[in-house]
């Protein structure tokens, strides 16, 4: 995986970026296609096997997206339950002061590990 | 475009595209009815999964064929409806609508509804397309009773109903 790269489709842009520690995805814009999944998944697979291979932390970070629809919620969730059954670390950071952000992303606390491996900040 | 004080009436081609300018439109009307931050983020998002909806799974043989949104504002309910042509082919969807609105009122707390979908649809197949989420998001996260009814003329109005 390149250091940096930006990806974009329609409105949303996701900006990876691989630093010593960790993968960072930060997410901007607006996630509104009929069928996200298909720009998002290889995104997110991506970044775990990448994390796998070098043992980086995964960081999710939406905190200046502006919106998502329904659709875009599944890919993600999915990462997350197979990083939860797995051995992928990763975070996902949103803003709390956010309503729509605090109600969807503090419900993601389910797929959250005791050893902190998964983690959902707000 | 008829848009009355406390009433927003449009018509809309079922193409995906037309779905985020309404967002917009409809945003500004909420704006305009000095609403909350909080709450017009809330009622843009339940109108645009239900206009997602009504775009994937209408029915839209007749070329003009389109979906009408009818959004009011009233002193103690804010209700918004999107009407959209069905047939037989739906009949399907159709009863997993009802399933769906039936199993989010049969929770208590939607939160508790919208936790076990996402349970359900976190373990199914990365390639699998269907999300499933829109409607428990809608009642979850948009904090509105949801209903549904067909018409004679076979038009399918969801309506979403949020107590001020």
């Amino acid at each position: 995986m390149a250091k940096s790269e930006t990806y974009t489709q329609q409105m949303l842009t996701i900006e990876v970026a691989e630093g010593d520690d960790t993968i960072n995805a930060v997410w901007r814009g607006k996630s509104i296609d009929r069928e996200p999944a298909k720009f998002i998944t290889p995104i997110l697979t991506q970044m775990v096997k990448t994390s796998s291979g070098t043992q980086k932390r995964v960081t999710l970070d939406f905190r200046e997206l502006a919106y998502m629809n329904s659709s875009t919620i599944t890919p993600i969730i999915k990462i997350l339950e197979r990083a939860k059954r797995g051995s992928t670390s990763i975070t996902v950071l949103y803003d709390k002061s956010l309503k729509w952000q605090d109600l969807i992303f503090s419900a993601l606390t389910i797929f959250i590990t005791k050893d902190k491996r998964v983690e959902i900040k707000g | 475009m008829k848009n009355t004080k406390d009433t927003m009436k449009v018509t809309l081609r079922p193409d995906w595209d037309e779905i985020e300018p309404l967002r917009l439109q409809a945003h500004d009307f909420f704006g305009s009815h000095r609403l909350s931050g909080d709450v017009i983020q809330s009622l843009v998002m339940v109108l645009g999964e239900l206009l997602e909806n009504s775009v994937k799974y209408g029915c839209y043989k007749v070329s003009d064929s389109q979906i009408q949104i009818s959004i009011n504002i009233g002193k103690k309910i804010i209700t918004i409806e999107v009407t959209n042509p069905v047939d037989d082919s739906n009949l399907d969807d159709l009863k997993r609508l009802d399933r769906m609105i039936q199993w989010v009122r049969g929770y208590q707390d939607p939160f508790e509804a919208y936790i076990e979908r996402l349970k359900e649809v976190a373990k199914r197949p990365l390639h699998d397309k269907e999300s499933g989420l829109g409607i428990v998001r809608v009642a979850y996260e948009g904090d509105v009773i949801l209903d549904f009814f067909v018409s004679e003329d076979n038009l399918l109005t969801v309506s979403a109903v949020l107590t001020r």
